[in-house]
């Protein structure tokens, strides 16, 4: 029984020098990071603190929002409550059409994308413009994205010169990534002179000033803030941070972890509306408050969208994003995943090898891994375990229980190096799917070390 | 119930084991030489960072580096080159083909060439829709890191502002670094 996941990565791994690619250059921003954060000798104190800051922020919410809408309302923002998804849309909805908005302009928002207002909007006859560019290709070319941070990762350059030339006119055959991103940067800055409204999600919300604070390399949000007379800004409740102070910790993790950068080109604190505009701030929960009530889930809550864990995720890099049944893949989206419908995304928790890289990158030290295993015991509870592989599990634990049984076993684990391979990889050995069986050695550990062919310390003189 | 009210009453019943708030201090590695970790940080992102020499004015400065801007837009006093004043525009739209703009500063940080500024023209689309922009700090204004730059905004009345660090950039076609994804394509800190 192949999960969802290890199907379609046998589909990502077809193209096999697409996929040694996508292998390959998220290592290597993963190597970035690693160089970024021992250039900060402080590295380790700052994961930790962001971690408490978080706690902290995860475990006051009541607090810290209340103080937040009290001062964005003083600052003159106008602040919006959605329970969920659909009332997230509705609030939308009516600010565009109570403001006669036909152009809307968004800069990326991970919290759009899991409520689906673009095709919402879309069926109501608005035209949202992606801005980033990344999400403006898979915008154009009817895709989601593939990685929180890289959305377009997967998507070679070819691609994108082609879908150029038949939507903003670039010229054929030209596929240098300088030449795109400026036909792109005279094409969307068209779109933003006549935006009629703007949107942006929130890397951070500051309880104590009410600021809305957006990190971005391209300055997207930041075109389409400063050109249109209204802007949207939505959050979730776990975006909330209680003072500036806080912002020193998380600016100097975001762009270190996730891009390897000492920090993105704008970090941009809105505060008040622009001149003659409005400013309205959407508070959303859409099941973030029911986490809350899960201690061995809780710290999902923490993660700041860094994209750390899926570059450096063997199996992510691997197999990519589109492999995932949750919209946010990596680490991180089979936890968000499980924490919000397990029955839906159990698939996913198959893709982990549980070396835990995850964990030792995340700036703010979500336990991905561990979480993961936790859920692969609850799989039984709610009934999407793989019953071949319990019976393989329950047959290990019995060999592990019986050290005679495990060494005899161990003496005729050779005799599989013989076995025909139909014997070894068939439909009833669930762990021969998609592995490569050891090679069994001819003598155990057990063996030689009984035989002295293995040296202590102490022999070797 | 409003959903205002229920969100609160599900984050109260959720909320089972209270955190404290992580009161102490991170040892922040401070720079001796700010201006040239800050140069040098400005470089790393893209950008430049130039200290004004005595004998040349800013005038002078953005004339010879920019000798065919033909639109320069700035608000401030004293830049002779200055071809457009961006307060007195009705739209922000009407800043577009903006070849240079010249706006101030308040501080930079060293750690990472970020200069924060505190909206201080009427139309904050000058920082961002010009092909070149100038940033101008005082050069005693340098802070280490970013914990030192937060403290400073504490109590700060602003609209907006933002920390920009160098110019605007995107790798999102086969991670290929290019300048200039939707603002400024260069970026220059004078430092005064
Ligand atoms: S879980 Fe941690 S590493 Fe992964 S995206 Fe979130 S913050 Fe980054």
């Amino acid at each position: 029984m192949s999960t969802k996941h290890s199907k379609a990565a046998e589909k990502f791994l077809q193209d096999r020098t697409m996929a040694a690619w996508h292998n390959e250059t998220l290592w290597m921003v993963r190597a970035k990071r690693d160089k970024m954060s021992r250039e900060v000798p402080e590295w380790e104190e700052l994961r930790e603190k962001a971690c408490q800051l978080k706690l902290y922020s995860n475990t006051h919410l009541a607090e810290l929002l209340t103080e937040f809408e009290k001062n964005a309302a003083a600052n003159g923002a106008v602040v919006h409550w959605a329970k969920d998804a659909e009332e997230y849309c509705g609030i939308i909805y009516d600010l565009l059409k109570s403001h006669h908005v036909a152009r809307f302009v968004k800069s990326k928002s991970m919290l759009s994308e899991e409520c689906g207002l673009d095709p919402f909007l879309a069926g109501k006859g608005i035209d949202v413009v992606e801005t980033d560019l990344g999400e403006r290709i898979l915008q154009l070319m009817h895709l989601p994205p593939s990685h929180v941070v890289m959305p377009a990762i997967h998507i070679k350059r070819e691609q994108v010169g082609r879908l150029f030339e038949e939507k903003m006119g670039a010229e054929k055959g030209n596929y240098d990534p300088t030449y795109l991103t400026h036909v792109a940067r005279k094409n969307l800055r068209n779109i933003f002179l006549n935006a009629d409204a703007a949107m942006t999600g929130a890397n951070f919300a500051v309880a104590s000033t009410g600021d809305i604070v957006v990190c971005t390399n391209e300055g997207n949000a930041d075109m389409g803030t400063s050109c249109t007379p209204l802007h949207i800004a939505a959050f979730g409740i776990e975006k909330i941070v209680p003072d500036l102070n806080a912002l020193g910790v998380f600016t100097r993790l975001l762009a270190r972890s996730g891009t390897g950068q000492p920090v993105t080109s704008y970090t941009s604190h809105y505060r008040a509306p622009r001149e003659g505009g409005e400013f309205h701030i959407i508070i959303v929960d859409n099941g973030r408050s029911k986490m809350l009530a899960d201690p061995d889930h809780v710290k999902t809550l923490n993660c700041i969208r860094c994209g750390a864990c899926m570059n450096t995720c063997p199996v992510y890099r691997r197999s990519g994003g589109y492999s995932y049944t949750y919209f946010i893949p990596g680490p991180i989206g089979i936890n968000l995943g499980m924490a919000h419908d397990p029955e839906r995304y159990a698939d996913n928790v198959s893709a982990c090898s549980l070396c835990l890289s995850c964990s030792n990158v995340c700036p703010v030290k979500v336990d991905l891994g561990e979480q993961i295993y936790k859920w692969r015991q609850k799989l039984k509870e709610i009934g999407k375990d793989n019953p071949e592989k319990r019976y393989l599990s329950a047959g290990m634990k019995a060999l592990m229980d019986h050290p005679v049984l495990f060494n005899a076993a161990l003496k005729a684990a050779p005799l599989v190096n013989a076995m025909p391979g139909f014997l070894k990889y068939n439909r009833l050995n669930a762990w021969g799917e998609g592995r490569d069986l050891p090679k069994f050695a001819r003598e155990s550990f057990n063996e030689m070390w009984k035989k002295h062919k293995i040296q202590g310390k102490e022999d070797r003189k | 119930m409003s959903s205002r009210e229920t969100i609160l009453e599900h984050i109260r019943r959720n909320t089972s084991q209270k955190y404290e708030y992580p009161a102490w201090e991170i040892q922040a590695t401070d720079y001796a030489d700010k201006i040239s970790r800050f140069c040098d940080a400005v470089r790393l992102s893209g950008g430049e960072a130039v200290v004004l020499q005595e004998t040349e004015s800013l005038d002078d400065l953005v004339r010879r580096r920019f000798p065919e801007a033909r639109h320069i837009a700035s608000q401030m006093e004293g830049l002779a080159c200055a071809t457009t004043r961006p307060d007195e525009l009705a739209a922000a739209q009407e800043l577009d083909h903006t070849d240079v703009a010249v706006v101030e500063g308040q501080f930079g940080v060293a750690e990472n060439g970020a200069v924060w500024i505190p909206q201080n023209v009427r139309h904050k689309v000058l920082y961002f829709i010009a092909e070149a922009l100038v940033i101008v700090i005082d050069r005693e204004s340098v802070v280490s890191h970013m914990h030192e730059a937060y403290r400073r905004l504490a109590g700060q009345d602003y609209a907006f502002g933002v920390f920009i660090s160098g110019p605007s950039k995107t790798a999102d076609i086969e991670q290929a670094l290019v300048m200039g994804a939707h603002g400024a394509r260069n970026c220059l800190v004078v430092l005064r």
